[in-house]
């Protein structure tokens, strides 16, 4: 009876000593250069007229690829810089938690890109757009459980945006339509990255604790 | 199994609550107030409670201080709270060995 009691209490406790430690390196850094690199490839896709779906396509999967590697390079540099293991408890587990959606959205893109671009794939573009940023904010509101508080925030406005344009889109409003895709895409995701940014570099604890 | 360890596990600790708030707090340097409340899922109360009769064993320290003109309240393990969880795993611990099978 004891032991049974025993063996449940230290599962309990080392199911909230891992729950407790949340990821704490400084988000700053890597928000505003997620945002942007987001505002600078929506202005290079919109000025260089990528507006074919396979052009668009390749774009953003380049600049999220660019995004994800300049991100875990500044995180290593923090962690070097700290002494502290770079692929840690809480930097696994927020991996982990943004894999799904983010695969979700990968595979997305590479059947776009084999089945869909080209004639008659017209339009697309405007509907990967919303997706993407619904999948993103549900990846980063699942990964807000391992980190402070706020970054579910973020999750909800991507989330929040991206239901608004589906609605719009729905209800067959015109602006909707006529919005650049590319455009789009580096004013959501790279503005609202840079916005969050700007933020977290006047508020986040200079010192992380963990 | 020897009968004398149950006795011996801290009557402070021991409570599911506060044996909560030392379990979170060991792994992290140091949490909020606002944070060990959305992890334990405990009322503000609840967690005031057990937060000063911890403090008050001297096992949990407070720091109150303001963050963008905010209260923010900080605990954290002491040292002496920090030797005092150990002490209650381990004799969690001897209590699984001792009736394990030889």
């Amino acid at each position: 009876m004891e032991t049974k009691w025993a063996v449940e209490n230290l599962q309990t406790i080392r199911t909230l000593m891992e729950r407790s430690v949340l990821y704490r390196r400084a988000l700053a850094p890597i928000m505003i250069l997620a945002g942007t690199i987001g505002i600078a490839a929506g202005l290079a896709g919109w000025l260089g007229r990528m507006e074919s779906s396979r052009e668009f396509v390749c774009l953003w999967v380049v600049t999220a690829i660019s995004s994800l590697a300049g991100a875990l390079f500044l995180m290593r540099r923090q962690a070097l810089k700290d002494s502290e293991p770079f692929w840690s408890p809480p930097t696994r587990r927020v991996c982990q938690a943004l894999l799904p959606a983010f695969f979700v959205g990968l595979v997305m893109a590479c059947l776009i890109l084999v089945f869909i671009s080209g004639p008659g794939g017209e339009g697309i573009e405007l509907i990967l757009v919303i997706l993407w940023v619904l999948f993103y904010g549900c990846a980063v509101h699942a990964a807000g459980f391992f980190m402070p508080r706020g970054i579910r925030w973020l999750g909800w406005i991507f989330i929040i945006v991206g239901c608004a344009l589906l609605s719009s889109l729905s209800l067959g409003a015109h602006w909707v339509d006529h919005m650049q895709p590319n455009l789009l895409m580096g004013g959501i995701f790279g503005g609202l990255h840079l916005a969050y940014g700007i933020y977290l570099f006047f508020t986040e604890q200079k010192k992380p604790t963990t | 199994m020897n009968p004398d360890l149950f006795p011996q596990l801290n009557r402070v600790i021991h409570e599911k609550g506060r044996l909560a708030i030392m379990s979170a707090l060991a792994a992290a340097p140091e949490l909020t107030f606002t944070e060990l409340r959305d992890l334990l899922d405990m009322t503000d109360g609840n967690l005031t409670t057990h937060i000063r009769t911890l403090q008050q064993e001297g096992f949990v320290s407070v720091a109150k201080s303001y963050q963008h003109n905010r209260p923010l309240t900080s605990c954290a393990l002491t040292a002496a709270g920090r030797k005092a969880f150990a002490q209650y795993i381990d004799l969690l611990d001897q209590i699984v060995r001792q009736s394990k099978p030889k």
